[in-house]
């Protein structure tokens, strides 16, 4: 692969990055000693994995960035025997498991790994260059950093500070997701990605602590993004641009949507804009994409395993193909569809639904939901009778549980 | 396993008729198709029981049976539960 680097890589250093109560720049971080190549660093924070990516950025060594939650012993001995050496980065300590296999490095490659939502994580390879998808000048920002290390979300944020002047980043650690929104007004935030089970469990848990931070621009992805919660966050934030994207390792950034509706135009399939932008057909009710932000050996047409629907004149992303599909006695529902209709209603935070095992009809749409305390007692039968008003009879969800919280995992994604 | 009453599985089959907007009638004899009692309906009917047993039920035990009327639901899962 080349070995060129990107000569802009960093003209983010003296951002400002805020991470574990310390305001520093990139260029004061503390800095992690010369990283074997390859290596997979493990991090138990943000700034340890910021550091790493410095590091990366600067000596071009070949790098793996993850928590140590989500790399479990035999993915641990799997990539030393891929040929990286595992560091457990802690601070100013760290310490070098050396590679299982000797090879020659491949300068200037980071890989990713995979969320696993559809199964255990893998390997995507890609380089600073081609995790950079914003390169046109963006305005000063302070950019929240809530996403697991590591990840392609987390790496779409960090490059953007990484790469351009005045991009602050204020990291948010796991055990700070809950009180997020006061650390971001702090410190003064003006935008904040994360996936639409990040904003609902924010507005569920202080809608009003939200309001507080000066967000400029608001975006969601990682998971499919609904029109309540856009609602919802155009309500708390009338001036702010909505965004949503639709990302991952393999395609990269491919849709970027701001006009404030869920799915995008139809208009946009089969649109060639020439090499530098993706191209989005749809086959079956597959989504496919051609992205120039592909990771290594993704070129070409790639079937994401997402599922569509046309609505009017927009393309919706209601979900994974293996599991949004529900054959109810041979009338088929999409679970995404269902979901939607649940949480447009205005008692409920947030709400999963999935397929479950019954007699008769082989499976049946089951929910489990979590409601807005502030707006009163709902039953399962409000609901029952809210979907049945919305939805053909097979699609309505006949069990409904109800959850004391939303569920969230480290990929702030809660499997809906 | 431990098995509900048939007076359990009636009150759990009125509610899944009254989520319908719907009103079981007290008469075993009454016909499903008249009541609006569906297949759906029935499936629901079953999960409910398997919420309340914390266990699911073998469908594939008795044999296939003509379920017409509101005894015959009862007595179907009474039937499953000790199957």
């Amino acid at each position: 692969m080349t070995t060129r680097r990107r000569s802009t890589a960093l003209i983010g250093d003296d951002n400002t990055v805020v991470a574990g109560g310390k305001t520093v720049t990139w260029r004061t971080l503390h800095k992690l000693p010369q990283l074997p190549s390859p290596a997979a660093v493990l991090v138990d924070n943000g700034a340890d994995a910021l550091a790493a990516v410095r590091h990366h950025a600067v000596h071009g060594t070949e790098l793996l960035v993850a928590t140590t939650s989500r790399v479990d012993l035999s993915l641990r001995e799997e990539l030393a025997a891929s040929g990286f050496a595992i560091v457990i980065a802690k601070g100013d300590e760290h310490s070098v498991e050396p590679a299982k296999l000797k090879r020659v490095e491949e300068s200037g490659r980071a890989w990713l790994l995979t969320s696993g939502s559809t199964g255990r994580p893998t390997r995507i390879g890609h380089t600073l260059e081609s995790l950079t998808t914003v390169t046109n000048r963006q305005q000063p920002r302070t950019w929240l950093l809530p996403y697991s290390p590591g990840t392609y979300a987390w790496w779409q944020v960090v490059t953007i500070s990484l790469t351009q002047a005045d991009q602050g980043l204020v990291v948010i650690e796991p055990s700070e997701l809950e009180t997020w929104p006061l650390i971001a007004a702090e410190h003064g935030v003006t935008a904040a990605s994360g996936t639409p089970t990040f904003w609902r469990q924010t507005i569920y848990r202080d809608a009003e602590a939200l309001t507080k931070v000066p967000l400029q621009q608001i975006t969601l992805g990682g998971e499919p993004v609904d029109q309540t919660i856009l609602d919802r966050l155009r309500d708390l934030f009338p001036q702010a641009r909505i965004s949503w994207i639709y990302a991952s390792s393999e395609v990269g950034a491919s849709i970027v949507v701001h006009d404030g509706f869920a799915g995008f135009p139809k208009a946009w399939l089969d649109r060639d804009r020439g090499d530098e932008h993706p191209v989005l057909s749809v086959e079956g009710d597959e989504l496919v994409i051609t992205s120039p932000h592909h990771g290594a050996g993704l070129d070409g047409a790639v079937r994401t395993g997402d599922r569509v629907e046309f609505v009017g004149d927009r393309v919706l992303i209601t979900g994974r193909l293996d599991t949004d599909e529900i054959n109810v006695g041979g009338s088929k529902v999409s679970a995404g569809v269902v979901r939607n209709v649940l949480m447009a209603h205005p008692g409920v935070a947030w709400a999963r639904v999935f397929a479950r095992k019954a007699p008769l009809v082989g499976r049946m749409v089951a929910a489990e939901v979590v409601t807005n305390p502030d707006l009163g007692p709902i039953t399962d039968e409000d609901l029952v009778q809210w979907c049945s008003n919305r939805l053909p009879d097979y699609g309505v969800p006949r069990r409904i549980k109800f959850l004391a919280e939303i569920p969230q995992k480290e990929t702030l994604k809660s499997d809906v | 396993m431990a098995e509900l009453t048939r007076e359990q599985i009636r009150d759990l089959m009125g509610a899944v008729m009254k989520a319908q907007g719907k009103t079981l009638p007290g008469d075993d004899s009454a016909d499903l198709r008249e009541i609006g009692f569906r297949s759906l309906d029935f499936s629901e009917l079953a999960l409910r029981v398997e919420d309340e047993l914390g266990d699911e039920l073998n469908f594939d035990a008795p044999g296939l049976r003509q379920i017409a009327k509101v005894g015959d639901v009862l007595d179907f899962i009474e039937q499953l539960q000790s199957a």
